[in-house]
């Protein structure tokens, strides 16, 4: 938020100097500073609870408890962003992977096996590996499978439901699809820079040897700038997240419950709503298992770990609105596909 | 920069108090301590070499210290990350809109103090039995258990049995003793209101109400909406015509009680 503020003051012909990096670094220092006297404020003399609206106050909890949730997993990404984009030796990934493009779209698609982290902590990762060389679309790929076909929601899941209905297979089946469905579509573009946001294609266009400074240099400014670009969309998300729970009723959705064809409907709104990570949401659902359809379960986790509140405001910060709109399209139109097919069958 | 600074240093300090289960399961706290103290880290880090000069100050002219990565690589454009916002000043707003709106929780969550959800949104999230785990207890668990069994079990168990089965004869005799808040029933908020818990499985987002109907006509005179109550009592037909549920508590006791320290169950 400083950075905000001191934009604002500052004028262009001042930034080539290096007396404008004194005052932005005292900001950062007076912030530190100011959050510590509020933090000691409220640990001397707490505000009484119930001062707001219960309303309010559970939103603002809500909120709290999304970014609390999503914070160590943003912090992984980013920690596994500055392995593939500071440390990892340059081409190594390029070299490694198969040629044809299909294969090579498969074989990404199953990095999430070595590189355990959720949904929100793979946007920065995906960042990582364009910035290294892979293409938009190859990133995609990795960016929507790599949530659903990793270890943690693999035995989260087979945890929650075994292999009852079909379901664990129709999830790790339907991301692998849904996954190399985007890759292929979006390789077809013809420009992939228009895909990107512009402050991020600038980011890619950037030669990795330009960075100056030692690795570990580079590492920590990468920290700063990557948490910098990611932290106000969470934070954003969150809120959005939270508003829109405590405002929507969520027995609208449940009672939609039974029908084929609008219970996938519900759930696809239930998970664009809830914004847990795809780590752990087979446990969420599982008490629906009751009530729901088993395809809409399927549907749940195929969407849910793809698309959300939280994760639209993330996706932001790298693709265009309009790249958002046709990915969520296809993402929509395929997970209630593959769910409804598991309703017929089961 | 500041932002996940503010997370990261609220979570440990959260997770310091005990007040870290207010938001998240129990079994993400290391994880999230781990990652909380990673980024602190980084950033204290950040905040010391920013003093420095960069080896080549042509990739960064004079420029290094701040946090917007479009900055960093103005050199590399015509223009920058700042004329392209001016072109459109609809995202400009945005933008600053975004980072007030971040500034503003992060202030929020440092000022604010942690809060359990409240009954309000038990309501709006449908407090009646069609999606309780039904793990919890079975029963045919239940059917043999002693009177010690029955008074470890909580809201959790309870309301798993009463999904299963509304047969007055499974629970005659059977005594609860349990602890939640007050929630009104919808269909007959006078006679009849739930002894509540909120259930998480990763978080506070996902938190999912569960409760015990408790019959006792004008209840507002004795506990109100969101108290902390002890109910004890046996089950019975519910008495109340217009409540949706069959079984209900007739309580011999309710006594407010403090918000125990993990007001959630898992």
């Amino acid at each position: 938020m400083t950075d905000t503020r001191l934009r604002g003051l500052e004028t262009r012909p001042l930034r080539g100097r290096s007396s404008t990096r004194g005052p932005r670094r005292w900001w950062v220092i007076a912030g530190i500073a100011l959050l510590a006297a509020i933090a000691l404020a409220r640990v001397l003399s707490p505000v009484p609870g119930g001062l707001l609206p219960d309303r309010l106050q559970d939103g603002i909890t809500l909120a709290i408890s999304v970014l609390v949730e999503s914070m160590p997993f943003v912090v992984l990404g980013i920690v596994f962003s500055i392995l593939v984009r500071v440390w990892m030796p340059e081409a190594w990934l390029v070299r490694v992977l198969p040629r044809n493009p299909w294969l090579r779209r498969m074989v990404i698609s199953l990095i999430g096996m070595f590189l355990p982290v959720c949904e929100c902590g793979n946007v920065p990762l995906a960042r990582g590996l364009m910035v290294r060389g892979l293409t938009v679309a190859e990133s995609m790929t990795f960016l929507f499978a790599a949530p659903i076909i990793n270890p943690i929601t693999i035995i989260t899941t087979h945890q929650a439901f075994g292999f009852d209905d079909g379901i664990l297979v129709a999830r790790l089946g339907g991301g692998f699809l849904i996954a190399n469905l985007l890759g292929w579509v979006f390789s077809r573009h013809p420009q992939p820079d228009q895909l990107l946001t512009a402050r991020f294609a600038a980011e890619c266009r950037l030669p990795a040897h330009d960075e100056s400074g030692s690795r570990l240099d580079r590492s920590i400014r990468l920290f700063g700038r990557e948490s910098a670009a990611l932290l106000p969309a969470l934070f954003v998300g969150s809120m959005a997240a939270a508003l829109v729970q405590t405002a929507v009723p969520r027995d609208v959705l449940v009672t939609l419950g039974s029908d084929p064809v609008w219970s996938i409907v519900a759930m696809i709104g239930l998970a664009f709503v809830i914004s847990v990570c795809s780590n752990v949401d087979a446990f969420f659902i599982l008490p629906f298992a009751s009530t729901f359809l088993p395809g809409s379960i399927v549907t749940f986790l195929l969407f849910g770990a793809m698309l959300d509140i939280k994760m639209i405001a993330l996706l932001r910060t790298t693709f265009t609105t309009r790249t958002l709109v046709q990915l969520g399209a296809i993402i929509v139109l395929a997970s209630a596909a593959i769910g409804w097919g598991v309703n017929l069958v089961a | 920069m500041l932002l996940i600074g503010v997370i990261a240093f609220g979570s440990i300090w959260l997770a310091l108090t005990g007040q870290l289960v207010l938001y998240i399961h129990p079994r993400y706290l290391v994880f999230t301590v781990i990652m909380a103290v990673v980024a602190l880290a980084f950033v204290v880090a950040r905040v010391l070499i920013s003093g420095r000069r960069p080896a080549h100050v042509h990739a960064e002219p004079g420029h290094d210290d701040d946090d917007d990565h479009a900055d960093d690589h103005s050199h590399n454009e015509d223009d920058d990350d700042d004329d392209d916002l001016a072109q459109r000043p609809v995202q400009r707003a945005l933008s600053i809109g975004a980072l007030a709106l971040s500034a503003a929780l992060a202030l929020g969550a440092v000022l604010l103090p942690p809060a359990t959800l409240s009954a309000a949104t038990a309501a709006q999230r449908d407090i009646t039995q069609t999606t309780v785990n039904t793990d919890a207890a079975s029963v045919e668990d239940a059917a043999g258990a002693d009177a010690a069994t029955f008074a470890r079990y909580t809201v959790v168990e309870w309301s798993s049995l009463l999904a299963q089965t509304d047969d007055p004869s499974f629970f005659a005799g059977k005594v609860a003793d349990v602890v939640g808040f007050v929630t009104p029933d919808p269909g007959a908020p006078d006679d009849v209101f739930y002894v509540s818990r909120f259930t998480i499985t990763c978080c506070a987002v996902d938190a999912q109400p569960i409760g015990i109907p408790v019959y006792l006509p004008d209840w507002q005179q004795q506990v109100s909406a969101d108290d902390w109550v002890e109910v004890v009592g046996e089950f019975g037909a519910n008495r109340s015509a217009t409540s949706s549920a069959v079984i209900a508590l007739s309580p011999t006791e309710v006594s407010r009680v403090d918000q125990p320290s993990e007001p959630y169950l898992y």
